[in-house]
């Protein structure tokens, strides 16, 4: 080739470039992807928001948290979801690719719930006993003032953002070898349903059919469960954000998404659907 | 016969009855049996599960960069030709929370060798700091990019100088703050990965890649900060020092400008140190984009080797002088994301090997030997030019797994004053001898077309 035409080469793939500056489409197609636990909330906002937005197609699924953070990294959700923050190895992989730092949007509260099964003596348990009975230094019921019966623990796979989180802040620690790692909170809230010696812990909004252990932070602390009040107020110990986490600063259809769902429509719906509104 | 037609119904009700216990048994049975199937899947779940577990510990992730090249220099035979300029496959074990070893073997046509080895031992008290082994990349923000994600498809020429190979036998402690966005580093390193120092019959006696060539180790230290710019984005900043030190092979060292030769013995240090200063600017504007910059200079070190005397029939061999020369360069990234799958990139680098001599004075400059059976002269030369290069490129990104990048270099030498001082002599392609003059701007361009493919 030429030396001419690799010049030539050279201002087209310039000119390229700076075409770039001043295109950047807006997508009428918004994909969202990630956390388990945030799943059926941003299929109710997706699902009320199109009815009056037809222009907008919202595809949502679920993965858990790692899950659709590495999607969002590589291009392939427009939303990732997360129960937890944006790791700093995650953001340095977002910074490559796309050259942005993200954009982290907290759009609901959640309480991790502490599931047991109905006939569960044990009502209440600290922090730090839940710690241990993760991490299998606690075995027996007997222990925490229950049966004499063997703990059977079911936890979240490690790509889930509950999974971090509680590991983060109760466990404390390495998950104890048997506990049993289940797809989705619903599966531990069905596993915990069939075993009188369960105990699992994920999402507020999935607490249907079992017992809610009550949460206290230290021996001397009151217990409390998980509820609006009790969260609004910090008394709940075991409170966490729910994010939503965008490559750039949002725009067109997706920023009017964004601020529908911080609006007070869309933190109703937080509430309808078993979580708690950021305000 | 009501009495048969009773003993007819009573037998027949007996029947009944029997076979439905005897049905009823055996679906208690039935249930037994598949209760205790059950059972034992759930025991085999359970092991393969544990098994699973510990295989989820070993992470396998690779690419592999298949290129076309155009090179306009007429020097360089074939001047284009297809080839693979990477294939590597890493793997990662974390044997416990905290405890990581990696592997990361190059694969090339008749070649393989091994780029990365190393363990890495996490802090469990403060989660701040590690502690590193092995062969790694070289503590600097280019050396540690990803080569699967460089936007120019690879590096500046300021860092292959400096850091030949990137990867370097030591170790390295890592602090990296939770709460503040600090990142410090220290590497003591061999030193010498990656040079090459020839003795008198050509032998180059640094060739073991796993050894060091000599007892001295080379410190590195580097600290980046990243300040958050709000909305805008984020600015990282940092320095990096490298003090080096190299033995001497040789009785002589030059300095840098060709002036001055002092002497030294077999063994004596010869000191390698510089500085850089680096940036890197993410500006969340029109979909992304990010400048990035870095400035090195110092002082390099080559060195030579010791004279040898005349021996039976073997004519005395006269020494080369170890080389001290004062460098500087610096690099400028412009990448902009052109909506999820393209993206744009610029740079400019430029590395003068040889501040003390300008491109005019090339050839001019030198130090002529008073004893030239004891010690060669030394004349300034094309290792001493600066070399500016102009890259542009663009990728698309048809997956996170493929990449397509069409990448050009403008390569732009420093010109020598007088003609024909400092030529290159080559053979074209249809047997032709031709000469490149560097008082004129030789045409060093390169066109790449690079296909990515990773998981």
């Amino acid at each position: 080739m030429k030396t001419k035409n690799m010049k030539k080469l050279a201002i087209v793939a310039i000119l390229l470039g700076f075409i770039g500056f001043a295109f950047s489409p807006a997508p009428e197609r918004i994909t969202v992807k990630g956390s388990d636990t945030m799943v059926i909330l941003a299929q109710k906002w997706a699902e009320v928001y199109m009815k009056s937005n037809s222009n907008v197609a919202i595809q949502v699924t679920g993965g858990g948290s790692g899950v659709g953070i590495s999607a969002l990294i590589n291009g392939a959700t427009d939303i990732a979801n997360a129960s937890r923050k944006m790791k700093p190895t995650e953001k340095d992989k977002l910074k490559e690719r796309y050259n942005t730092m993200g954009v982290e949007v907290a759009c609901a509260k959640d309480g991790i719930t502490v599931y047991l099964h109905p006939t569960n003596k044990v009502k209440e348990l600290t922090v730090e006993q839940l710690g241990k009975i993760f991490r299998g230094e606690i075995k027996n019921w007997k222990e925490v003032g229950g049966a004499d019966a063997q703990i059977k623990l079911y936890g979240r796979e490690n790509s889930s953002g509950t999974y971090v989180f509680f590991q983060e802040n109760v466990v404390m620690g390495d998950y104890a070898a048997n506990c049993q790692t289940l797809p989705g909170t619903a599966a531990v809230v069905n596993a915990v349903k069939k075993d009188v010696n369960g105990i699992g812990y994920g999402g507020a909004a999935y607490a249907e059919g079992i017992e809610i252990c009550k949460v206290k932070k230290d021996a001397n602390s009151p217990a409390y469960a998980a509820s609006t009040e009790t969260i609004a107020k910090n008394q709940y110990p075991i409170t966490r954000y729910l994010f939503m986490y965008l490559r750039n600063r949002p725009t067109g259809e997706m920023k009017k998404y964004i601020d529908w769902i911080l609006s007070p429509e869309g933190q109703k719906l937080v509430v309808e659907m078993g979580y708690f509104p950021i305000k | 016969m009501k009495k048969l037609s009773l003993i007819v119904f009573v037998f027949f009700c007996v029947l009944s009855l029997r076979s439905k216990a005897q049905e009823e048994s055996t679906t208690n049975e039935k249930i037994t049996e598949l209760n205790d199937k059950v059972n034992g899947l759930t025991e085999r779940l359970a092991t393969a599960e544990s098994d699973l577990s510990k295989l989820t510990k070993i992470k396998v992730s690779g690419y592999i960069q298949a290129q076309f090249q155009n090179f306009e220099n007429p020097a360089i035979q074939p001047g284009n030709y297809w080839n693979i300029r990477r294939a590597r496959l890493k793997f990662t074990y974390e044997a416990a929370d905290g405890i990581k070893f990696l592997l990361q073997p190059d694969f090339l046509p008749g070649s393989v060798s091994l780029r990365e080895a190393y363990v890495v031992l996490n802090d469990h008290w403060t989660k701040t700091f590690s502690l590193w082994a092995g062969k790694f990349n070289r503590p600097n923000y280019e050396v540690e990019y990803s080569s699967s994600q460089l936007e120019l498809l690879e590096r500046s020429l300021l860092i292959r100088t400096l850091y030949p190979g990137e990867y370097a036998l030591g170790a390295k402690l890592e602090y990296k703050g939770i709460e503040v966005p600090l990142k410090l580093q220290l590497a003591m390193l061999n030193g010498s990965d990656g040079l090459t120092i020839n003795n008198a019959s050509g032998a180059n006696l640094n060739s073991n890649d796993n050894k060091d060539f000599d007892n001295l180790k080379d410190f590195m230290l580097r600290g980046t900060y990243s300040l958050a710019l709000g909305n805008l984005g984020a600015l990282d900043f940092g320095a990096h020092a490298y003090l080096g030190l190299l033995k001497s092979n040789a009785l002589k060292t030059l300095s840098s400008d060709y002036s001055t030769i002092k002497d030294v013995k077999v063994g004596d240090a010869v000191k390698r140190n510089w500085l850089g200063a680096e940036f890197q600017l993410f500006a969340d504007v029109l979909g992304g984009l990010s400048i990035k910059g870095e400035y090195i200079a110092g002082k390099n070190a080559s060195i030579g080797y010791a004279p040898v005397a005349a021996s039976g029939t073997t004519a005395a061999v006269p020494g080369v002088a170890n080389f001290q020369n004062n460098f500087s360069g610096y690099y400028i990234y412009l990448i902009k994301n052109l909506g999820k799958k393209n993206q744009f990139a610029m740079r400019y680098d430029y590395y003068d090997p040889n501040t003390d001599i300008n491109g005019k004075d090339v050839s001019i400059k030198k130090y002529t030997s008073t004893d030239a059976t004891a010690l060669k002269s030394k004349t300034s030369g094309k290792s001493d030019l600066a070399t500016g290069t102009l890259s542009i490129a663009l990728h698309h990104y048809f997956d996170d797994n493929l990449r397509i990048s069409l990448c050009y270099d403008i390569v732009k030498n420093e010109k020598v004053g007088a003609t024909n001082a400092v030529v290159d002599t080559y053979t074209n392609n249809s047997g032709a001898k031709g000469t490149l003059d560097y008082s004129n701007v030789i045409n060093q361009n390169v066109l790449t077309l690079r296909i990515q493919a990773k998981f």
